[in-house]
């Protein structure tokens, strides 16, 4: 298993390094707010409250934010 | 313990710290990703002061004659930018709890209903700092209920990579929690008495502990989180986030309140002092231009060292219908294994504890569940003027979900003459849960 997520983790970083790089002009659907991650705190939170009393992994979903990088 | 709750705040807090879109751009600080800005070249760096409400509501069914739990959960935030580099994020979250009773666990249910109500307020702060590709971010919380206080601070780094199509965060969180106990002295953990809901848990100045020596006395737990969170663009319709989260609990985690039989005693459940947490996940948006929709994935495993394993799935869409409606139409599935220590309640009773530990936490049990709901969104931006009073923008939210959940078996089934259909007492129904949310944003 450590096995397999550090293969997820050198992946994912080598992945994110080779790729071409998207232009800022072709960032358009990027920013809608639909492609944003955890777009509604409120809902998060609420969701992380229910399911930390049903479920014993709750917790650690990930941030929020995408990954348009385009402030 | 709603670190989550605080995660998402920080974590929205940070990205509003990374914010510097004019005005009218979309919700949320996370969203003003300037791709749009700088298609529209406004070059505009505007103040993005924002405020928001919302009320869920959450009903659970419970079998057995036992009525239901109710939760009503008001959330507000309200956000300003202190000039162009400084965010400041003020938030505040409730629950009002209330039942027929507070027990799930069948050993420790009451035998007739007894009402009961709590309620739990929690207050957070954020201090953003934002630079060109960076943000920095500092946060407190402080949570309050009868029987449990909540103090943390914590810290979120974020930086875009060049190129501008890599983020990657960090973040770190301690908490200083503590657990109104029974005291029970120097009692052997089997001899160990539940906490009653008569029982006073003293406080001082509302947010200190104070013991009331021979009836009450507070414990402590330590919970120290982190976090490392890379976000990609895949391509000009695809994004994708990976995350590693870690967590170690240290101190007291019991339910004060649950009780265990345990052969002829019935003693306040007994678990160890020390977790270790931790889990990955996987998340990938694709946006469908010709649809003006987007599909949503998420995939995440988790394990920790009390043995339990799980792991979780969902699957989304969202679709635009004309300029202010957006829906969103979710599934979820999960799926967890029981914590070592976990026995059904027929064996702790005929054969005694696990080791020294004995629970009755369904959270700890093998259990899986699936989830679907709706959200739907209506979005109000004005072009010229405030669509309203000082708002540029305003958009309501409603959501529906509903949950149903499904016990399966720690041990074996054949021996067990009890079974476990009531062991707790849920999870025969056709819908378990039901999840109802109503919330306005409003930008200005």
């Amino acid at each position: 298993m450590k096995r397999f997520v550090l293969l997820l983790v050198v992946l994912a970083t080598t992945g994110a390094c080779g790729r071409n790089a998207v232009r800022a002009s072709e960032k358009e659907f990027l920013a809608d707010q639909i492609m944003v991650f955890d777009d509604d705190p409120h809902q998060a939170s609420t969701d992380d409250h229910v399911r930390s009393n049903r479920e014993g992994a709750a917790g650690g979903q990930g941030a929020g934010g995408g990954g348009c990088g385009c402030n | 313990m709603q670190l989550s709750g605080n995660d998402r705040f920080v974590a929205r807090s940070e990205a509003r710290a990374a914010n510097s879109l004019p005005r009218r751009n979309p919700r949320r600080g996370q969203l003003r990703h300037t791709a749009l800005a700088l298609v529209l070249a406004t070059g505009v760096a505007a103040a993005e002061d924002r405020a928001e409400v919302s009320t869920a509501l959450f009903a659970e069914k419970r079998d057995g004659g036992k009525g239901g739990l109710v939760v009503v959960h008001p959330q507000a935030t309200f956000g300003v930018d202190l000039g162009r580099f400084v965010t400041l994020d003020f938030a505040y979250a409730a629950d009002a709890v209330s039942g027929a009773t507070a027990s799930i666990y069948q050993v420790d249910a009451v035998s007739a209903a007894t009402k009961f109500s709590d309620l739990r307020n929690e207050g957070s702060f954020a201090l953003g700092f934002k630079g060109k590709r960076s943000r920095l971010t500092f946060s407190g919380t402080l949570g309050t209920e009868r029987d449990y206080l909540s103090r943390q601070v914590g810290g979120t780094a974020s930086i875009d990579l060049p190129g501008r199509n890599t983020t990657v965060a960090l973040a770190y969180r301690h908490s200083w929690d503590a657990v109104c106990n029974k005291d029970n002295g120097n009692a052997m953990p089997i001899e160990a008495k539940a906490l009653l809901g008569t029982d006073s848990c003293a406080k001082k100045a509302a947010i200190l502990s104070e013991d009331t020596p021979g009836m009450t006395r507070w414990e402590g737990l330590s919970i120290d989180t982190a976090q490392f969170t890379l976000t990609q663009n895949l391509s000009p319709t695809m994004n994708g986030q990976f995350a590693v989260y870690g967590q170690v609990l240290d101190g007291f985690q019991s339910n004060p309140y649950r009780r265990v039989r345990v052969g002829d005693n019935a003693p306040q459940e007994h678990i160890p002092s020390v977790r270790a947490r931790w889990s990955v996940s996987a998340r990938i948006n694709r946006y469908l231009p010709k649809l003006k929709g987007a599909v949503h994935f998420d995939a995440r495993f988790y394990d920790d060292t009390w043995g339990v394993l799980g792991g979780n799935v969902e699957l989304a869409y969202s679709q635009y219908i004309g300029r202010p409606l957006l829906v969103r139409f979710y599934a979820r599935a999960y799926q967890q294994t029981a914590a070592t220590f976990f026995k059904d309640a027929f064996y702790y009773e005929t054969e005694s504890t696990a080791g020294e530990y004995f629970t009755g936490d369904r959270e700890l049990s093998p259990v899986r569940n699936v989830l679907a709901g709706a959200k739907l969104n209506l979005i109000n931006v004005g072009e010229e003027r405030p669509v309203w009073g000082i708002f540029d923008k305003l958009q309501l939210t409603l959501r529906g979900e509903v949950m149903l959940i499904d016990l399966l078996a720690a041990d074996s089934l054949e021996t067990n003459s009890g079974g476990i259909d009531t062991q707790f007492i849920y999870g025969n129904s056709l819908v378990d849960a039901v999840t109802l949310q109503l919330g306005l944003l409003g930008n200005y």
